[in-house]
């Protein structure tokens, strides 16, 4: 089942009408070698083994086109209270007039992928696709080669840039069965600092692939909290990719959160490459119906004294599944390395499933490591005591749920965007309606 | 205030209670002693509602209503409180917005209007000054990390904030010091009232130094074997629970 095979004929056609070609030279080719020489993974990888795309891969998909967009649905998926630098991809292409930069500085660069290519190419070759991600799989080869456009941030030396960066993503389908592939660069120069947010949203209930890959350069002394919403419909599939390199005493955080979509694959590597670094990853997911959620997550500490912490929680409603399988290596050399893992589910019914599998592999042993795992329902006893003060079961549960849930939400260094996740979980837990941010929303509730 | 008939009740099979006749009227301290596994807190959480035990046969009537046939929720808003022997821990859930859930859910049954934030704060202030808690514990997670004595004060404290017409005290001095039993139970004594109805179980007569019980029942093996007046505590303390099973 090549991908040939699941794209259209007219697909590699509509592409170079549409775009500059991100990757060129040895780097396409070995991209489009793997391609050609690659099949899907499938269950029998140990990567994918919780994770099954057969489904998905029953149909045959085009490559997604540019459609109208209206300020006012951006208005509606806005993050209130937040001022942000924004840019507005849909469909994997770059909408410019809906793109707002608040924070002008010469050296400051938040734009589209493929016109930094074109305006500053010297600074694009220099990291673009340096993670060497083109050949990890199928998904990340056919990126590579093939991305319509991305996100580009570069925050030039001793630059703290204020304002949150609000990095949308819409996909609609538009009838069709499409593919829309983003590509990011996020640069933070030595001691500079940025936070920002990748929002995803459906703008029709369609058969979507979202195919994402980012990646992410931390130089010496810099910090970049990464906050990725995945809120897309229940038809639409995401294969998110994000790779992260670390130079000495960065400090990356990443907060993922999860809320709807049909398949969704978030893979996360962190190459700890310098001395006394910080790197904090957090997930929340709530898949229901029978959608299906999958964190892995690969951290590799290959230098002394740097802190890691992984803490992944889920909340598995109706048939749906979660995965999570973090590894974290410790090289030879990285010694006094601090390293937690932790998830925790719960399943609301009897059909949901969750997979967990934290892994340490330790290779000196000047080191501090340990991992957790629970997967359970929510404490009866705890529910009957507060039964016993006169809350109702229902509201009871959401007060626990929501409880599960803050301690993830409360790692989110940006305020406004913490109350907008806050807000919507609340709202999905009370299964009330609300439009737009998260599709189909209003049908996800605890019973 | 409440009267309960003949009542039966087993877990997974298991008749624990067989038989429990008592009535408790506004105004009264009952207390019920007993050596363990004599059925004293299956008698709070069939009481309570806990699912896990089944009602075989029996009635029990509070305040004119049928009881058994309330949810926990409701039982609770219409005035029932229980104090847990040993109360859970909730991470995560503060004991602000924990008991603000309460008071507003029961607020709402009685049809009184909700309070103003700062009625609740004052109110709370009020109620945790009675039980000597200290403010700080606002913003904790309910239990997490109490001591056996912060968690006992902090039942008193919710069942202040909550002002039950009937409250069970399940073993709320087990595992006190003398100085948090005094505390505890000097907490109850302010709550009192000619209106409201307390019943008390207990291993030890101790605490019945601080609450003067009105009655005092015996329960062995399922039944009220022995009624009494607050003499009958001592005569047991005296005795021991030997003299009760000839």
């Amino acid at each position: 089942m090549s991908l040939n095979k699941k794209i259209t004929k007219e697909y590699y056609n509509d592409i170079l009408k549409n775009n500059v070609s991100l990757a060129e030279g040895v780097i396409k080719q070995s991209a489009e070698n793997y391609i050609k020489n690659n099949d899907f993974p499938t269950t029998k990888d140990e990567n994918w083994r919780k994770t099954n795309l057969t489904n998905l891969l029953k149909h045959q998909f085009s490559c997604a086109k540019k459609v109208n967009f209206e300020e006012q649905t951006l208005s509606a998926f806005n993050i209130s209270g937040l001022k942000a630098n924004i840019l507005v991809f849909v469909n994997g292409y770059f909408y410019q007039e809906y793109s707002k930069i608040i924070e002008k500085n010469n050296s400051l660069q938040i734009e589209s992928i493929c016109r930094i290519k074109e305006k500053n190419p010297e600074i694009f070759e220099k990291y673009f696709n340096k993670t060497n991600i083109e050949n990890a799989n199928i998904f990340t080869a056919f990126n590579t080669a093939y991305a319509q456009d991305g996100a580009f941030v570069y925050i030039p030396k001793n630059k703290i840039v204020k304002n949150s960066i609000h990095i949308y993503n819409f996909t609609d389908g538009n009838t069709q069965k499409t593919i829309s592939q983003v590509r990011n660069l996020f640069i933070a120069e030595e001691n500079s600092e940025a936070k920002i947010i990748q929002s995803f949203h459906s703008l029709s209930i369609n058969y979507t692939l979202s195919n994402i890959v980012t990646e992410i350069f931390l130089e010496q002394n810099s910090k970049i909290n990464f906050n990725t919403f995945q809120g897309e419909g229940d038809d639409a599939h995401q294969i998110n990719n994000i790779q992260v390199v670390q130079k000495r005493n960065s400090s990356f955080s990443n907060n993922i959160a999860t809320l709807c979509g049909s398949l969704v694959r978030n893979d996360l590597g962190v190459k700890i490459d310098g001395e006394g670094c910080e790197t904090d990853l957090n997930g929340l997911y709530l898949p229901d119906r029978e959608q299906h959620i999958d964190n892995t997550i690969f951290v590799q500490h290959l230098k002394p004294h740097s802190y890691s912490n992984q803490l992944y929680r889920g909340i598995i409603d109706n048939k749906a599944s979660s995965v999570f399988f973090g590894k974290v290596l410790v090289g030879e050399g990285a010694v006094k390395t601090f390293a937690e893992q932790n998830n925790n589910t719960v399943l609301l019914t009897k059909y949901a499933k969750s997979h967990s599998k934290p892994q340490l592999e330790i290779y000196n042993d000047d080191v501090k490591c340990s991992h957790g795992s629970t997967t359970g329902q929510l404490d009866k006893d705890a529910l009957f005591y507060m039964q016993t003060r006169g809350i109702g079961e229902k509201r009871a549960k959401i007060l626990l749920l929501n409880a599960f849930a803050a301690e993830v939400l409360d790692k989110i260094k940006i305020d406004t965007y913490k109350n907008y996740l806050k807000f919507l979980i609340d709202k999905r837990m009370t299964g009330e309606k609300i439009s737009g941010h998260c599709y189909k929303m209003g049908e996800c509730r605890v019973y | 205030m409440i009267k309960i008939k003949n009542l039966h009740a087993s877990i997974e099979g298991k008749e624990i209670l067989k038989g429990i006749n008592l009535e408790i009227k506004p105004g009264e301290v009952h207390a019920i002693m007993g050596p363990n596994g004599s059925g004293k807190s299956t008698l709070a959480s069939v009481l309570a509602g806990r699912d896990i035990y089944e009602v075989n046969s029996g009635e029990v009537e509070f305040d004119g209503k049928n009881l058994l046939e309330l949810k926990t929720e409701i039982r609770a808003r219409e005035g029932l409180f229980l104090a847990f022997q040993y109360p859970v821990e909730i991470p995560g859930v503060t004991i602000t917005n924990f008991i603000k859930s309460a008071v507003e859910e029961q607020r709402k049954h009685r049809g009184l209007e909700q309070l103003t934030a700062a009625k609740f704060l004052k109110m709370m202030k009020e109620k945790k000054a009675l039980v000597e808690m200290e403010a700080k514990l606002n913003n904790r997670a309910v239990n997490a990390g109490f001591s056996g004595g912060e968690k006992k004060k902090n039942e008193v404290f919710q069942m202040a904030m909550l002002d039950p017409k009937f409250a069970i005290l399940d073993e709320t001095d087990s595992g006190l010091d003398i100085d948090a039993l005094r505390i505890v139970a000097n907490g109850v004594n302010k709550l009192k009232n000619g209106n409201n109805a307390f019943l008390v179980i207990t291993h030890y007569q101790r605490l019945l130094d601080y609450i003067v019980p009105d009655f005092v029942h015996i329960l062995y093996d399922g039944k009220i074997v022995k009624t009494g007046t607050k003499e009958l505590a001592l005569e047991l303390e005296d005795k021991g629970y030997n003299w009760i099973k000839k």
